[in-house]
């Protein structure tokens, strides 16, 4: 039976190297993961304090970045290639932007490895969101505006593709999954412009030398003009899996194709001018600018909300095409051994857990009570660290047999893999949000400070992180399981079949859907005015309170070893350091730091 | 919600403007694989009637998020007003 | 376009719960007054706290009867004051702090408290909470602001009336 790879061996090749790249990244950063979360909770050490912010930087870009999206830049290519039934318009543009990011990528993790190495004079201490004035050398940002030209590219690429369908199918409505494809596109070309400018005009300049400071309100507020958007951004290819794909798996036929792309049209106009919602608690910004964007960010959850209803109605209509019956107990007729289905049903569980403390963090009060604390990582591992990579294993189990026409090497692997990782995460992310309501910071080595102690009013300190630690290495073992899965496929020989590849049409075709929903110039038009009118006051109050440049030099996120040696030496002269006896070598450091500055 | 009988074709897997998906392999035999998806993506093997458009309500669903619902409004009182307006040193100006 | 009775019924709910979000967080605003961070702490020189009338010397100030202003430095890696020594202030007061950083983006965060911001440098962060019965309050950074951030930590001392004196305060 021919599938993808039989139909399309070129896209399927691109397919499958964008996949690959995403599995290495996430292979790393979850061994990563693992050592942070065992580091933190002061379970297992086998890294230097100082070091766990490299990791952590590391673990951020490689998993949130680079793994997600080298997944949707392969899942779109598939998408785009298979619902508009026609290869892509040059396979040398396609190989063109995969080199581009996957070049951008190495030399951003180099930037960042190298950190580990003190000999190297090179390091991108500045995790993931890279807040000026903490500076990384260029090579950090010269790798990620590659990166993200490189999903310029990509996007280029695939609206090529529709010019060529659209050419012979004047009258069509837009494949569903082309749709998404496209509109997923446009709201990624109207917010990444916000980091490319800061990376661009700013930090890079900064980095080499060229001007000598920066506004550092202003490179945040760029990086979260870009940084909400992104979240969607990930979301988007977990959405097209769930509305496409989870149906089929589950035995039904998608609920309504109008309201999918209602959905999406929601996501293109709304999901930006709502960035703001992460600086709620930063000063230089008026309240009024704080409240617009709360009262964006809760209609946005509109669109979420009503995809829980669509998605979840196309699944019971599959477990009652199975025979399920009842309220509920139809719940029990789905494919819960399919491991492809069982983890995206899974993961949208997740989701929904995930989606309350998301709106918790939307409340723009409220935000003083989380804001920047564990909760905030609690609430992540749910959404982008489930709903969407668990998604998107569970959707490699499906797509890889189509994209190399071999069958899953193992399918009870598969469902273990899927229901560890939904375990692991619960113990580790109820446990993050516990610890951050009682005041827990996030992106901290140490458990333990030495003027207070953290008082958890349910529960106690010490088994939060042994939740924390014991769902983190569930977590990881999941991994492990599914590279092994994955790998172990790809070395297998071809088959006949190796899956059912059909999607079903949905119950309430396109046909239903107006006319104006495919007119994608319109909703760009309608997404740029949303930002021009939520971002020009406050980036202009910005601009002007401390001027586009600002006043901030360079700081380096270690000191000098010379520096060190120097306070070392003087502090060890002291010998009256009470807290020097019997703490770890890192706290000795930090303690140290803080002596000499006193 | 009544089953039709009869086995449409169409229902299951019509072609359609995804020009390429619709004619990939038939739904697997239900005989040669197990029914309760042993097989990736063999959720449709599974099916033992075609619901069609009109004789679908999907009130499992209504049941479900209505549930979703009522814990996510009760857990955002709670979280508001006793964790947060509870909270000590609260911020007014 | 068809929509389903019962997603119609969903789509009145969600909105709802929307508006109702809104709601509880104007109620939070107007009726509990929880005033949010916001840009009435004006800025400052980054390169030059130490020229700063009152940046230039952190502490406790009297603003008027039972009224405080705490001028914070957070800086790499310590707090000023509140790590070598820390922050005092009177019970039963009403306290503004101000807060900001002359090198990179700090946080600021009262542990267990809701009193929590950023400290961004160029900007001044205010912040203004009631303080009750003496007691003493955990004090971090929340931001990664480099190498020893986890190190980044200090105390508020909330004092009693009476052990409250003139040398507790700057000016
Ligand atoms: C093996 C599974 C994983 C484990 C054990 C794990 C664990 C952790 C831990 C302990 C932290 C640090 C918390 C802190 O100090 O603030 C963290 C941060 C983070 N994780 Fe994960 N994680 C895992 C998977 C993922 C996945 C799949 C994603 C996204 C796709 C992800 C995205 C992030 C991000 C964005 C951060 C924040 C980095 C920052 O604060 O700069 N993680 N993770
Ligand atoms: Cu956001
Ligand atoms: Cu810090």
């Amino acid at each position: 039976m021919a599938t993808f790879v039989d139909k399309f061996p070129d896209e399927a090749k691109v397919v499958q190297a964008s996949f690959a790249v995403a599995f290495i990244a996430l292979g790393i950063g979850a061994l990563f993961g693992l050592i942070q979360a065992l580091h933190r909770t002061n379970v297992l050490r086998v890294i230097d304090s100082v070091d766990y912010y490299t990791l952590l930087t590391a673990h951020g870009v490689l998993l949130a970045l680079v793994f997600t999206i080298f997944f949707l830049v392969g899942l779109f290519t598939w998408a785009v290639t298979r619902s508009f039934g026609r290869a892509l318009p040059d396979i040398r543009l396609t190989w063109a932007w995969f080199g581009l990011m996957t070049t951008g990528t190495v030399l951003a993790t180099v930037a960042i490895v190298a950190g580990l190495f003190p000999q190297i004079p090179m390091s991108a201490d500045v995790l993931y969101t890279f807040y000026a004035p903490l500076q990384a050398h260029p090579i950090f940002y010269i790798g990620l505006a590659m990166f993200i030209i490189g999903t310029w590219m990509a996007g280029a690429d695939w609206f090529l593709a529709y010019r060529e369908w659209r050419g012979e199918n004047p009258d069509s409505r837009i494949p569903l999954q082309a749709f998404m494809v496209l509109t997923t596109m446009i709201m990624w070309y109207v917010s990444t412009l916000g980091v490319a400018v800061s990376v661009v005009f700013f930090l890079i300049p900064w980095s080499l030398g060229l001007i000598e400071t920066v506004n550092p309100l202003l490179t945040r507020t760029l990086f979260w003009y870009f940084g909400h958007p992104v979240v969607y951004f990930w979301l988007m290819p977990a959405y097209l899996l769930w509305y496409t794909v989870l149906p089929k798996l589950a035995g039904g036929r998608l609920f309504s194709d109008p309201l999918a792309r209602v959905v999406f049209v929601l996501f293109v106009l709304l999901s930006t001018p709502v960035g703001i919602h992460h600086q709620y608690v930063d000063p230089g910004i008026a309240e009024g600018f704080k409240f617009i964007a709360m009262t964006n960010t809760m209609f946005l959850l509109l669109p979420s909300l009503l995809t829980a209803f669509t998605v979840v109605a196309s699944v019971e209509h599959g477990a009652r095409q199975r025979g399920g019956e009842g309220y509920l107990s139809w719940l029990g007729a789905l494919p819960w051994r399919d491991p492809a289905f069982a983890g995206m049903a899974l993961a949208g569980l997740m989701f929904a857990a995930g989606g309350f403390s998301g709106m918790i963090n939307a409340g723009m009060n409220i935000n003083y009570l989380v804001h920047n604390t564990l909760w905030v990582p609690g609430h992540f591992h749910m959404t982008v660290g489930t709903a969407v990579a668990l998604t998107m294993m569970a959707g490699t189990y499906w797509l890889l047999p189509q994209l190399t026409g071999k069958a899953v090497y193992s399918r009870p692997i598969g469902l273990l893999q899927v229901i560890m990782w939904f375990i692991g995460m619960v113990f580790m992310s109820n446990a993050m949000h516990r610890a951050g309501l009682f005041g827990v910071p996030r992106r901290t080595a140490e458990p333990q400070y030495q003027n207070f102690d953290f008082v958890a009013a349910v529960g106690s300190v010490g088994e939060i992180r042994m939740q924390i630690a014991f769902g983190s290495l569930l977590l990881f073992l999941s991994v492990v399981l599914f590279l092994f899965n994955v790998a172990a496929t790809w070395a297998d020989d071809r088959v006949d079949t190796p899956v059912d590849d059909t999607i079903p049409e949905p119950l309430s075709p396109s046909s239903g859907a107006p006319l104006v929903l495919d007119n994608l110039a319109l909703w760009t038009g309608i997404a740029v005015l949303l930002v021009v009118l939520a971002y020009t006051l406050p980036l202009a109050s910005i601009v002007n309170d401390a001027g586009l440049l600002g006043g901030s030099p360079t700081f380096p996120v270690t000191v000098s070893l010379e520096w060190v040696v120097d306070v070392t030496v003087g502090a060890l002269g002291n010998l009256s350091l009470d807290s020097l006896a019997g703490v770890a070598p890192a706290d000795a450091v930090a303690d140290l730091v803080r002596e000499v500055r006193r | 919600m009544s089953a039709e009988p009869d086995t449409e074709a169409g229902d299951v897997a019509t072609p359609s403007g995804d020009a390429a998906s619709e004619n990939g392999p038939p739904i697997p035999d239900p005989e040669s694989v197990d029914d309760e998806g042993y097989v990736i993506g063999s959720g449709r093997s599974g099916i033992v009637r075609r619901i069609g458009h009109d004789d679908f309500d999907p009130v499992g669903t209504l049941v479900l998020i209505a549930i979703y619902m009522v814990i996510v409004g009760a857990m955002w009182i709670f979280m508001y007003f006793v964790e947060f307006l509870g909270g000590d040193l609260t911020v007014i100006g | 376009m068809e929509i389903h009775r019962y997603e119609k019924i969903w789509l009145a709910g969600a909105l709802l719960l929307i508006v109702g979000f809104i709601a509880t967080v104007s109620y939070g605003a107007v009726g509990a007054g929880i005033a949010m961070v916001d840009d009435e702490g004006g800025q400052v020189d980054p390169a030059s706290l130490d020229d700063h009338p009152k940046f230039g010397e952190p502490g406790t100030y009297q603003a008027g009867e039972n009224e405080y202003d705490v001028y914070v430095v957070a800086r790499q890696f310590l707090f000023e004051p509140g790590t070598s020594e820390p922050i005092r202030v009177p019970a039963h007061s009403t306290v503004t702090f101000h807060v900001t950083s002359p090198d990179v983006i700090h946080g600021f965060e009262v542990v267990g408290t809701n009193a929590n911001t950023m400290a961004i440098p160029g900007q001044v962060a205010t912040i203004t909470v009631e303080f009750g019965e003496p007691t003493e309050y955990g004090l971090l950074c929340h931001e990664y602001c480099g190498s020893a951030h986890h190190a980044m930590e200090g105390k508020i001392e909330v004092v009693p009336q009476s052990e409250w004196n003139e040398s507790m305060v700057v000016n």
